[in-house]
């Protein structure tokens, strides 16, 4: 079969390379062995998570309160469902140099890949109802219909990917040809 | 002054630059006025373990920060502190309204309210108890000297006989 995922290596390689500057804050875990293996795992701007599951995000936004340059948050979807009120909490300061990106695989990644069993849930639309500008990045493989039925289960629960998303400059929003892919979460004026 | 004019003074005096907060009753008026206080950055949170974090990123920025909530809420914050702020060495001071001891009605509040001291020491986070309005203000103050140039973290529990009970505890 062909997995459709977005490649997490390939992601947060670009990413680095378009915002080379950004102070990157990273989910314990796979998101910060990645960020680790894809830069310097020296690199001064790398902020690694190794505990405190569910308080990623908010570290971030802490970081991005008290700093003008570009904060680059990488989340996991497990760690990310803990603390979903977090969202608000960014909606409601709204640093505008704020980039929130959360591999929504809908596994456990660390633990041994157990699945979330959440792959009825639109984090991006949890981020976009929570007052962000928000956006996943990947071809959708499920249908929703009017009813909200949930979608089928995917048949594994891999991060690898077999296709390279393509990755936003400062600004743009991400764009993937993957699946179920990268809900990358803007923080934006909400007063506009 | 008040207790919490007193407690809002202490933080400047400690050099607190970011106040991160959830209500609580008794809590409300210092919360208003570091809310109202331009001396002070402030960040409500959804749940108190999203400030550990909020604090974490704003001593990585270059900020020193203060946590102001009550016990039960410190209480879901002890996975934050035990696995990212001892661990990273990052310090914050915590200004909390401690409940479940004397004066306390409500039975909801007494395993981790009453216990909150002998919780924070057992994940490694000193603390002290103000029982007299009169303590408030060099205690806070102390508290985040300490909490600063040690580079950990310091709470400050303040009992209901500073703070003053809620008007249910009078009723029955």
């Amino acid at each position: 079969m062909t997995d459709a995922r977005a490649d997490q290596y390939a992601c947060t390689e670009s990413l680095l390379n378009i915002t080379p500057d950004a102070a990157v804050v990273s989910n314990l875990g796979v998101a910060s062995y990645v960020l680790a293996s894809v830069s310097d795992p020296e690199r001064a701007r790398n902020f690694y998570q190794w505990g405190s599951m569910g308080v990623t995000t908010a570290v971030g936004l802490g970081l991005a309160l008290s700093t003008d340059e570009p904060v680059t948050v990488l989340d996991g979807d497990g760690s990310l469902l803990m603390s979903l009120g977090v969202l608000s909490t960014v909606a409601r300061y709204d640093p505008d140099n704020l980039t929130i990106v959360v591999w929504a695989n809908d596994v456990y990644g660390t633990t041994g890949g157990q699945s979330l069993q959440a792959s009825h849930t639109d984090f991006a639309g949890i981020a976009e109802n929570s007052g962000l500008d928000a956006i996943t990045v990947g071809r959708p493989t499920r249908s929703r219909t009017p009813t909200g039925a949930p979608p089928s289960p995917r048949a594994s629960p891999s991060l690898s990917a077999t296709s390279t998303p393509s990755i936003p400059t400062h600004g743009q929003h991400l764009t993937s040809r993957t699946s179920p892919g990268v809900p990358a979460i803007h923080s934006r004026p909400i007063h506009e | 002054m008040t207790w919490s004019e007193d407690a809002a003074e202490a933080l400047a005096d400690a050099g607190v630059e970011l106040v991160a907060y959830l209500p609580d009753s008794k809590m409300d008026v210092l919360i208003g006025e570091v809310v109202e206080d331009d001396r002070f950055e402030t960040v409500l949170v959804s749940r108190e373990e999203e400030a550990i974090g909020v604090l974490v990123g704003a001593w990585v920025g270059g900020n020193t920060g203060a946590l102001l909530c009550q016990s039960s809420g410190l209480a879901n914050t002890f996975n934050a502190i035990g696995s990212l702020s001892v661990p990273a060495r990052v310090p914050f001071l915590g200004v909390v309204t401690r409940r479940g001891n004397l004066g306390e009605f409500n039975i909801a509040q007494v395993p981790t309210g009453y216990n909150m001291d002998k919780l924070l020491d057992d994940v490694g986070v000193r603390n002290t108890v103000v029982t007299d309005p009169e303590n408030v203000r060099e205690t806070i103050t102390l508290a985040g000297e300490t909490a600063f140039s040690t580079q950990s973290p310091y709470v400050v529990l303040l009992e209901q006989t500073v703070t003053g009970r809620k008007p249910e505890a009078a009723d029955d």
